[in-house]
């Protein structure tokens, strides 16, 4: 076990140093060859971990690392069904996107740097997944930090993308102060770090340092995850090569501040308060993503946009105190996302870039159908459309929610039940706009540059994956086993049941739902809907405008804290810093310098002069001397 | 008096007009005889004190050696005449160094005589140069290795000024002659 | 019995002041090293006093050791005033003046 998990962390981390020490001297096949056959391998240990320890939750030791006074963190695991699932699908999804990444990069000079920083977000991600000390994991959670902000600046020479690289850095670090104040308030009452410790002495805690360490986590869990009020770094984070948004932007480093609520739901659970808060901002931020997707026209953006709604329902999940539902959702949104992602990165290289869906239309159809196929297997998960995953998913966090009860959480259901119909429609949007049809505006060129088979191929454990996931916890009433609910049952808050409201009428409505926004996309971009109608709205409308940007929540930040912060440090600068600190200096300046002035007079470089000062301080010694006798 | 007494006094006037001499000569061939004179009157007064051996001392090193290498510069260098300041001048550049060697002798000679063990003649005592060798070897060993190291950088220091005196000072004259 | 130890330490304290007072009225490279030598040689005449005065030998040493440093000092003070005669062909200690601020 121990070194089946050793190995494990240690495979990604050994193809990154390989490729940072030798990556320029090894050749591309090489390259690629190492990066994925370390993915890979650490997907078979992660496969065989789980296998060996089937449903039992065990503390493994790796390293010391280090320890001051009462303070100790180790390099530990805390293995258990939730950290091994997680590792295994965390090492699958990389491993399917570094081998996609083999096509995606194919014209990249810098490959080795790609496949390193790529190998290194793994084994960062594999760090937050199994980490047992708080420490150790906060070393992946910046870790994945570090390997986001230098893939979405990859192209490095783009300065408007290492721009959008600094800003995913720069805000994921507000909610890094989050997580700081959490581990200190976590050694300030329990002492201990340890995940396991924690979990093992969380009776102990007030329900108020609960509620502030939950409302703490939140906040780290926020920035991490792109949730409201964070989020405006994440569709700019698309700056990135496509298979990074699908790895890091879309199945896992957002989902980091997911599975931290999870891996720390019994301190979560003590406090309402704090569940309430999760609540609301995984509602609100279901419902304000999944307007804003409405208004894009860049595929990424769109993406996006849909990826900070679909993490918005996992924190509903865990609000409703349903750790299975958000898990499910999650490792579901992990497949059919990615895959999303890696459909439309095959697009956007075969049309040369284009990011637009207004300029797609039914030519990427027909030139590339399997390409077609998977991105639409893909979006009846991201639509919850019967029987794909996201359905089932989707729904178990939506009756979870309804079944809990309260005005508060019936409020939050009614905000996911809208957004899951304003997902369908802005997915179906996306389908019908991207792939139907006449592109409503002429593209640069019509040339469709044929892609790698490969590069589609290893696509297709996704879209099985997206459509059938859902069986891995399919609903009692569905005649299903609960495959996820089970295994997840000895996982420490995991265990809830849900009473109360039908399962079978949420899950009808859910359909209905879906069907709504199904017929709406139909209607408003459907292929039979009028060419000049489904062209985009009219960008200087204030409706579409709000939507495009995100509710111009860039726009607000700009204004409440940025402007501020620019005026501020003018300020500083001109009236602290220039006029009265510098100011000081300098005069000090000149006063040493006036008196340097005078001094210079006294060398006069005459030696007898300088002989002449000897005498003079004989003589006064002797009269000092001469005055302290007398 | 004692004899001896009257021997020191002698000896001390000796030095002191010699010293005097010395120092206020123009020519510097006088100036370094006279002084000759007074260091051999001082190797008679450290015999009268009981220190033979660095009465020779005095007499090889400070006579011989180091009086006769100022000879030797002297002559070398061709200067004869050691004036080196107005008549004019004289007084204003006498005047603060008398003055304060002047006040200096007043305060020390207060400090000197006032202690009382100071005013008890002192005996007759004589450490031989045998004895002295010894002692300095056995307590002052690395003090001797100490000087010895500085007589070689000193011996080195001159070679490499005398040598390189010719190139050296070229160059520092054109660079001078380049600054001006 | 010889004489007091004040005259002794008069005698060299004298020898000492005309010392100075030479190496600081004179402009003449030489006479400042002769002065330089005078001050060295009252220092000696002091430490035989003393070195008689407690019966100790270690004064003696000191002298033995001050003419060492004195040897080391001239040959190297020579040098140089060989060297600065080369270079501005005067002995004239005011001529040396460039360290001036």
């Amino acid at each position: 076990m121990q070194a089946n998990l050793s190995l494990l962390l240690a495979l990604p981390l050994f193809g990154a140093l390989v490729l940072a020490l030798l990556g320029r001297r090894l050749s591309r096949p090489m390259v690629e060859r190492l990066a994925c056959a370390a993915i890979i391998a650490a997907f078979i240990a992660a496969l065989t971990a789980l296998a060996g320890a089937w449903g039992e939750t065990r503390l493994v030791p790796l390293f010391p690392w280090f320890s001051a006074g009462g303070f100790s963190a180790s390099m530990d695991v805390l293995y258990d069904p939730l950290s091994g699932i997680m590792a295994v699908m965390v090492t699958f999804v990389s491993a399917i996107i570094h081998i996609h990444s083999v096509g995606y990069m194919r014209g990249d000079e810098s490959y080795a740097r790609y496949f390193c920083y790529l190998n290194l977000f793994v084994f960062f991600m594999l760090v937050i997944t199994l980490a047992d000390n708080l420490a150790f994991l906060f070393l992946g959670w910046e870790g994945v930090g570090f390997c986001s902000y230098a893939l979405i600046g990859f192209w490095f020479a783009d300065a408007e993308r290492t721009l959008a690289g600094r800003k995913a850095f720069v805000m994921t670090r507000i909610g890094d102060v989050g997580f700081l104040i959490a581990m200190a308030l976590f050694f300030a009452t329990l002492g201990t770090l340890s995940l396991s410790g924690i979990i093992a002495s969380v009776s102990a805690l007030s329900v108020g340092t609960a509620t502030a360490l939950g409302l703490l986590l939140l906040w780290a869990a926020v920035g991490k995850s792109a949730q409201l009020p964070l989020l405006v770094w994440l569709p700019d984070a698309m700056a990135g090569p496509t298979p990074v948004s699908a790895l890091i932007h879309a199945a896992t480093m957002v989902t980091a501040g997911v599975y931290l609520l999870m891996r720390l739901f019994p301190v979560l659970a003590l406090s309402q308060a704090a569940l309430a808060a999760v609540g609301a901002v995984g509602a609100v931020t279901a419902l304000f993503a999944s307007f804003s997707a409405l208004g894009q026209r860049d595929i990424k953006r769109i993406l996006a946009w849909s990826t900070i709604s679909q993490v918005g329902y996992m924190f509903l999940g865990i609000a409703a105190g349903d750790l299975c539902g958000g898990m499910f959702h999650l490792l579901a949104h992990a497949f059919f996302k990615s895959l999303l992602f890696m459909g439309a990165g095959c697009v956007i290289q075969a049309l040369h870039e284009e990011h637009d869906i207004f300029r797609m239309g039914s030519r990427v159809r027909t030139a590339m159908p399997p390409v077609f196929l998977l991105f639409f297997l893909g979006a009846l998960a991201l639509a919850a459309v019967p029987p794909a995953s996201g359905y089932f998913s989707k729904g178990r966090i939506l009756y979870a929610t309804l079944s809990h009860g309260g005005g508060l959480f019936t409020l939050y259901w009614a905000m996911g039940s809208l957004a899951a119909i304003l997902t369908a429609l802005y997915t179906f949007r996306l389908v019908f706009v991207a792939f139907f049809g006449d592109p409503a505006f002429p593209p640069k060129t019509w040339d469709i540059e044929p892609l790698p088979r490969f590069m589609i191929h290893v696509l297709w454990p996704l879209g099985a994956l997206a459509l059938l996931a859902g069986g891995l916890n399919l609903p009692g009433n569905f005649s299903g086993a609960e495959w996820l609910s089970h295994a997840l049952r000895t996982v420490p808050g995991a265990d809830a049941e849900f009473h109360g409201v039908s399962e079978l009428a949420v899950s009808l409505a859910d359909a209905g739902f879906c069907a709504v926004g199904l017929f709406l996309a139909w209607m408003l971009y459907g292929p039979r809907t009028a060419p000049g109608r489904r062209g985009p709205a009219d960008p200087e409308r204030f409706a579409h405008r709000m939507l495009r940007s995100g509710f111009g929540l860039d726009a607000l930040y700009r204004k409440t804290v940025l402007t501020p912060f620019l005026a501020l440090s003018g300020f500083m600068r001109r009236v602290v810093d220039e006029g009265a600190v510098d100011a000081a200096f300098m005069s000090q300046g000149v006063l040493w310098a006036r008196t340097s002035m005078a001094a210079r007079r006294l060398a006069t470089g005459r030696t007898s002069t300088y002989l002449l000062t000897f005498l003079l301080g004989l003589a006064a010694i002797c009269a000092v001397l001469l005055a302290k006798g007398a | 008096m004692t004899l001896y007494g009257a021997i020191f006094y002698l000896l001390a006037a000796i030095i002191l007009a010699a010293t005097a001499l010395a120092l206020t000569r123009r020519a510097l061939m006088h100036a370094v005889v006279y002084l000759v004179n007074a260091f051999f009157a001082t190797a008679m007064l450290f015999y009268l004190l009981g220190a033979p051996l660095p009465a020779a001392f005095e007499v090889i090193i400070y006579a011989g050696a180091i009086m006769v290498l100022f000879l030797f510069i002297i002559m070398l260098m061709g200067v004869k005449d050691g004036r080196d300041m107005d008549a004019k001048k004289a007084l204003a550049v006498w005047l603060p160094p008398v003055f304060l060697g002047a006040a200096t002798l007043a305060a020390g000679w207060v400090l000197i005589t006032a202690p009382a063990g100071a005013k008890e003649a002192l005996p007759m005592a004589r450490a031989t140069p045998a004895e002295l060798g010894r002692f300095v070897f056995d307590r002052y060993w690395l003090g001797v290795e100490a000087v010895s190291f500085l007589l070689f950088a000193g011996l080195a220091g001159a070679l490499f000024l005398g040598k390189s005196g010719d190139e050296a000072g070229k160059t520092a004259k054109d660079g001078q002659g380049g600054a001006a | 019995m010889i004489v007091p130890l004040e005259h002794i330490l008069l005698l060299a304290f004298i020898l000492f002041l005309m010392g100075a007072v030479c190496a600081l009225a004179r402009r003449n490279l030489v006479m400042i090293l002769l002065g330089l030598e005078v001050m060295l040689n009252a220092a000696g005449i002091a430490f035989v006093g003393a070195s008689l005065r407690w019966m100790e030998m270690d004064g003696q040493a000191f002298v033995l050791f001050i003419m060492g440093v004195a040897a080391a000092e001239i040959a190297v003070g020579l040098a140089l005033l060989v060297y600065c005669w080369r270079r501005s062909g005067s002995l004239d200690v005011n001529v040396f003046s460039r360290l001036k601020g």
